[in-house]
């Protein structure tokens, strides 16, 4: 086989390069100020409460400095970000009703036919707006919501009232009151009690404007009793101006419900991905978490499950894949409030051709959490010296009755294994892309079919060029 | 020097809602300093024991020379209950080529207690084996930082911490291996082993590994937890009490460190001290 000489610039990424012509209907100003505010929250007909809380979240977000720790948020100028963009497109639930390039791209991304062959329901946003929500019927029937959350803020703004925002305050942080402010677009999802949805959903975020932010909301709510997969997908094409993702996800997982929560990010290498993932988990409620983090140019992204219910229990995988130009701070954070609630953390990264890679985790063990169990493990994988590869954990427990365990190790792969492989007629290139298929392959494994073709193939355009 | 900047950031900072970022530098320890310098030259071994029996500030600086070994004992004994029973402590030690870093370390008394050590491996070849326990009680805080960087090419790192904690106490422990650019061949360990005996106490463990360079091989891993009740059940059906049986398995766990310090009548010192606080415990 030919040995492949592709250096990192020349990275096919086309699937998700594709720009479509700026053809939005609406754009804001740029920055941030509050007749920016009001001038989305008239266009998106918020009731008045929620003008307030964007206010509101407005005011925090003035007040709060940008975090002291984490990765450089030098390149992000709020001042040059364009928080609204509306695509010229109503939302539909017919494909054939989207106009014709926004429809194509989604095409490109395989969302329609992925919907035709394995998913329960799929919502599509395009910059600031869902373009494309659907559902099945029979889901429909057993009382399934999932729409969009403009729809949600209409139809059901008893519950949106309820539980919006108020398991990631606006307070928390400067991106989550930025997001209070600006937020437009994503998925709000109800599954009554009892109610197994049997196939995925699967929203997917497509930002196109160049130097523009999106802001989804997403808002899961799954009864006792009740399971749910839910699939998120993002990408965007490059741009020279750096883009701005603070969406933010609030997952509430009631008595012995179950949520599985799986995330395939491809951002630009662009994009400043400052993302707040936070699941709520109730009495014998299980939440499962399976992240890869492949794009943007900065990310910041820690899901954070709270235990708060007796037996509660969290799964997080997590593959983050760090190469030139990118600085991927990704991990989780658990807190662990009840007895006998327990947590499994297992982790891959990857660095590359001067990326940086950092996993941070927190786990933080209250007094109440009698007999909690919390397990870490977290491996790195170096792929050259030039890159970086760092690993913060922190541990804060109270109480005499946890057992908590953290391993982590870090290294590159071993010349052996290579030498083992080529030995039985594979070639270097290859044996070096099999051994990193291996190593993200307990990840892998987790992911429905078509994401974890996605993510292989991910890993191996990564890695064509590292050693030609 | 300014108290202010005394102890201790971490390499990197992480998340302020643990406030695991930095210590704070125990109030009315006063500017005094004690400084020592050790130096060990190119080719020689030595062994030093120091005992640090009263509060305030000390600051040890030591340089290993090249192919040089040094075993360095230091126990912290300050009474808890003494007026000036704040304390902190820094150590800052350099190995040269081929030079070899042992380290015995005993944090046992003190209120507020802040110990640092910093090895910087800039030696090809060098190494450092770092043993440490602790031991908090009452409500005494303990805030621990000790960072291993390897600058020099196949440069070994063993940092072993054991630790128990009962009553209220409070305990950070920033363990940090970095590997730097240019370290290649090198490898490190981190261990950090912590006993939890009561309801009050609270333990923050933070084991920092970071690298910039791949041709490494590094390891960490923290394991927190209450005593073993199997141990304790296998000891208390051979005839022992609760707290013979738990005496012993604290004992049991401290035992790796508290056997290399080379002293017999310090060895001894240590073990009545800790009997005595888990009786009163």
């Amino acid at each position: 086989m030919a040995k492949k000489k592709t250096f990192v610039e020349d990275i096919e990424r086309t699937l998700y390069d594709i720009k479509d012509a700026d053809n939005s209907a609406y754009k804001s100003e740029s920055g941030l100020t509050e007749d920016i505010i009001r001038d989305i929250s008239a266009r998106k007909h918020d009731p008045q409460w929620m003008l307030e809380f964007r206010l509101k979240s407005l005011e925090t977000y003035n007040k709060i400095g940008l975090p002291t720790w984490g990765p450089s948020l030098a390149d992000l100028d709020m001042d040059k970000i364009v928080t609204y963009v509306q695509p010229d497109a109503k939302m539909t639930g017919n494909w054939k009703d989207v106009p014709e390039d926004i429809k194509d791209t989604f095409d490109r991304l395989g969302i329609p036919e992925a919907e035709q062959t394995s998913l329960g329901g799929v919502g599509a946003q395009y910059d600031s707006e869902v373009v494309y929500h659907s559902i099945q019927e029979d889901m429909v029937k057993q009382g399934v919501i999932y729409t969009d959350m403009e729809t949600a803020i209409r139809e059901h703004e008893d519950i949106v009232k309820e539980y919006f925002m108020k398991l990631v305050p606006p307070k928390d942080h400067k991106f989550a009151a930025l997001h209070g402010a600006v937020w437009s677009g994503g998925s709000f999802v109800y599954v009554p009690a009892g109610v197994q949805v049997k196939m995925p959903l699967q929203s997917y975020f497509r930002l196109n404007a160049a130097g523009a932010g999106q802001f989804e909301h997403t808002l899961i709510i799954v009864e006792p009793g009740a399971s749910l997969h839910f699939i998120e997908g993002c990408s965007a094409p490059k741009y020279n101006v750096t883009n701005l993702h603070a969406g933010c996800v609030e997952l509430y997982v009631k008595e012995g419900a179950r949520l599985r929560y799986s995330t395939i990010e491809n951002w630009s290498r662009n994009m400043m991905n400052l993302n707040t993932k936070r699941a709520l988990v109730e009495k014998d409620g299980i939440i499962e978490w399976v992240s890869g983090s492949f794009g943007s140019h900065v990310s910041c992204l820690y899901p954070c499950s709270i235990l708060h219910g007796e037996r509660a229990r969290c799964e997080f995988t997590g593959v983050t894949f760090a190469s030139k130009g990118q600085d991927l701070d990704t991990g989780a954070s658990v807190i662990l409030t009840a007895p006998d609630t327990s947590a499994n953390i297992n982790t891959r990264t990857i660095s590359k051709a001067g990326g940086k890679a950092t996993y941070r985790s927190a786990v933080k063990v209250t007094k109440n959490a009698r007999r909690a169990k919390c397990s870490v493990n977290c491996e790195s994988l170096m792929l050259d010296n030039e890159s970086r590869s760092d690993t913060l954990p922190v541990m804060d427990i109270e109480g005499a009755d946890a057992d908590v365990g953290h391993e982590a190790k870090i290294g590159r792969i071993s010349d052996e294994a290579v030498f083992y492989l080529t030995c039985r007629g594979i070639d270097e290139d290859e044996a070096r892309a099999m051994i990193v298929r291996g190593f993200v392959e307990p990840i892998a494994k987790e992911l429905p079919l078509e994401y974890a073709v996605e993510m292989n193939n991910l890993v191996n355009i990564e890695l064509e060029g590292t050693m030609g | 020097m300014d108290t202010n900047e005394i102890y201790s950031e971490i390499p990197m900072r992480t998340w302020r809602w643990l406030g695991v970022n930095e210590i704070k530098t125990p109030a009315n320890i006063g500017d005094d300093i004690k400084k020592q310098e050790i130096t060990v030259e190119a080719g020689q071994s030595d062994e030093l024991v120091l005992e640090h029996r009263n509060g305030g500030q000390h600051e040890t600086v030591v340089h290993v020379g090249a192919g040089a070994k040094l075993h360095l004992v230091l126990a912290q004994l300050v009474p808890t209950d003494a007026p000036n029973s704040s304390y902190t402590s820094r150590v800052t030690v350099d190995v040269a080529d081929g030079g070899a870093f042992s380290y015995t370390g005993a944090e046992l008394g003190g209120s507020t207690i802040a110990s640092e050590l910093t090895v910087n491996l800039t030696g090809k070849e060098s190494t450092a084996d770092v043993w440490s326990l602790y031991f908090g009680d009452g409500a005494r805080l303990l805030d621990l930082n000790y960072i291993i960087r390897q600058a020099g090419k196949k440069t070994d790192a063993n940092m072993q911490v054991r630790g128990t904690l009962m009553g209220t106490s409070t305990k950070n422990f920033r363990g940090t291996l970095d590997f730097l650019e240019g370290a290649k061949g090198s490898v490190g360990r981190e261990n950090e082993e912590v006993m939890l005996l009561d309801e009050g106490v609270r333990n923050r463990s933070v084991p920092i590994m970071l690298s910039h360079e791949d041709d490494v091989d590094g390891h960490h891993a923290v394991a927190v937890g209450r005593m073993d009740e199997a141990k304790l059940f296998y000891l208390m059906s051979r005839g022992l009490d609760l707290e013979e049986a738990k005496s012993l398995v604290v004992e049991a766990s401290l035992r790796p460190v508290i056997d290399r310090i080379p002293d017999a009548k310090l060895r001894e010192e240590i073990d009545s001290y800790l009997k005595g606080r888990l009786a009163n415990g």
